[in-house]
């Protein structure tokens, strides 16, 4: 069983009512309504990128136990997830809207673990757009998509997609990505996130929605 | 005192952090997280400056507050698109079907001080690319001023109207207008002009 944590905004909304994506969640919750009863039977939840980060730190004791008993968090871009979410080490880079303007531009996108299930579904195709900073996958963790130091402004490179299984030697798992899909899609703006978000969601309906 | 309040959202992109850094706009705006609003008598403020990040669910559960605030001549610009309608003049976003990148150019449909000298060429593309000001409409109310459209078609994406409640509301289609400060174009002129604006008493219409 799968949630969806959104934060009311337009483009959380249109993400989930809106007739592009349909019956892709069982359950959606408001940010502001989460509660420990939402979250009973939630084999993973997805938490959209863009909530208002006040409210996923006021949050925080509900997440951290809701992996404490096993669940799966599926955490995108711009939530400020390193002040609320365990492990995550994130750097701040300038976004480049403008990458693919000239022809022939490595962007760095490289994925790192082509065995990982979630690769059945995500392509190169979905993947490679801007992002909004690199992640520091943290020790135990897979990282899944890199920046190579010759596409990060910075010259250091980083991760950009990272599955956390045992977060803190417990049963939780945590899939962090500094990818912001909902909102790009939820505003009719970038079709690669469309795209991205449309796949991340073949992988979920096949990981985490057993009846289908 | 400041001359507006900007609910602050926490997002890294959009333009806040430069814009409440700048020396002269800056001291103009005061920075209230949005979830203070609940606490926060608007009789402070001439204006109230909402973003496209802003918790609309949140908002519809303030409208008494919104309504209060706009009856006591109050301005509010609403930017970004309309989900939830957390006013009586606003109304679910349209998207232009399929557009092309002929639908995203931007036409001026009357003068207003807020575009007065911003070249609408500036407002259609950065760095040639075209989709930035919007594509689509957060469709107007009766009686109410289209300013700025879009394409041939001439989908509204920005309006002016007097709501029901008193005051004034400004409506952007599109990513928020502070966004465009420091863009070292015309556009540049916008914010200012938002804050004299606002500041300037109300126009009869």
């Amino acid at each position: 069983m799968l949630a969806l944590l959104e934060g009311g905004t337009y483009f959380h909304k249109e993400a989930i009512e809106g007739e592009r994506l349909t019956g892709r969640f069982d359950r959606t919750i408001y940010a502001q309504e989460l509660d420990a009863a939402a979250l009973v039977g939630c084999d993973a939840l997805i938490v959209a990128d863009r909530i208002h980060p006040a409210v996923l730190r006021r949050k925080r004791p509900l997440l951290l136990s809701y992996l404490a008993t096993g669940g799966t968090l599926i955490v995108l871009g711009e939530n400020r997830a390193q002040d609320w979410a365990p492990g995550v080490a994130w750097e701040f880079r300038p976004t480049n809207f403008w990458w693919w303007l000239e022809k022939g531009t490595d962007p760095g996108h490289r994925i790192v673990a082509p065995g990982h299930e979630i690769f059945r579904h995500v392509g190169m195709g979905e993947l490679v757009w801007h992002y909004h900073g690199l992640l520091t996958p943290p020790p135990g963790a897979t990282s899944l998509v890199e920046i190579t130091p010759e596409g990060d402004p910075h010259g250091k490179g980083g991760s950009i997609l990272y599955d956390h299984r045992n977060v803190g030697g417990g049963p939780g798992r945590m899939i962090v990505t500094t990818l912001d899909p909902f909102y790009h899609h939820g505003s009719f703006f970038m079709p690669a996130a469309s795209r991205f978000l449309g796949k991340l969601l073949d992988w979920t309906d096949e990981a985490f929605r057993a009846s289908r | 005192m400041n001359d507006v309040a900007l609910l602050d959202c926490e997002q890294a992109e959009g333009g806040v952090q430069d814009l409440i850094r700048d020396l002269v706009l800056g001291p103009r705006i005061a920075l209230l997280p949005l979830y203070e609003l609940e606490r926060t008598d608007l009789a402070a403020f001439r204006g109230l400056l909402i973003g496209l990040h802003a918790d609309q669910r949140y908002l519809s559960s303030r409208r008494t507050q919104l309504e209060g605030f706009l009856a006591q001549g109050g301005t509010i610009v609403v930017c970004g698109h309309v989900g939830h309608p957390f006013l009586a003049e606003l109304h679910p976003f349209a998207p232009i079907p399929n557009y092309r990148v002929e639908d995203l150019e931007v036409n001026r449909e009357a003068v207003h001080p807020v575009w007065e000298g911003v070249e609408m060429e500036h407002l259609s593309r950065r760095r040639g690319v075209a989709g930035f000001y919007g594509r689509g409409s957060n469709p107007p109310p009766p009686g109410a001023r289209v300013l700025n459209s879009l394409g041939p078609g001439r989908h509204p994406v920005d309006f002016e109207c007097r709501p029901a409640a008193g005051g004034r509301l400004l409506v952007h289609a599109g990513a928020d207008l502070w966004g465009y400060h420091g863009s070292g174009s015309t556009a540049d002129r916008i914010m200012p002009q938002l804050l004299d604006w606002i500041t300037a008493p109300m126009e009869a219409w």
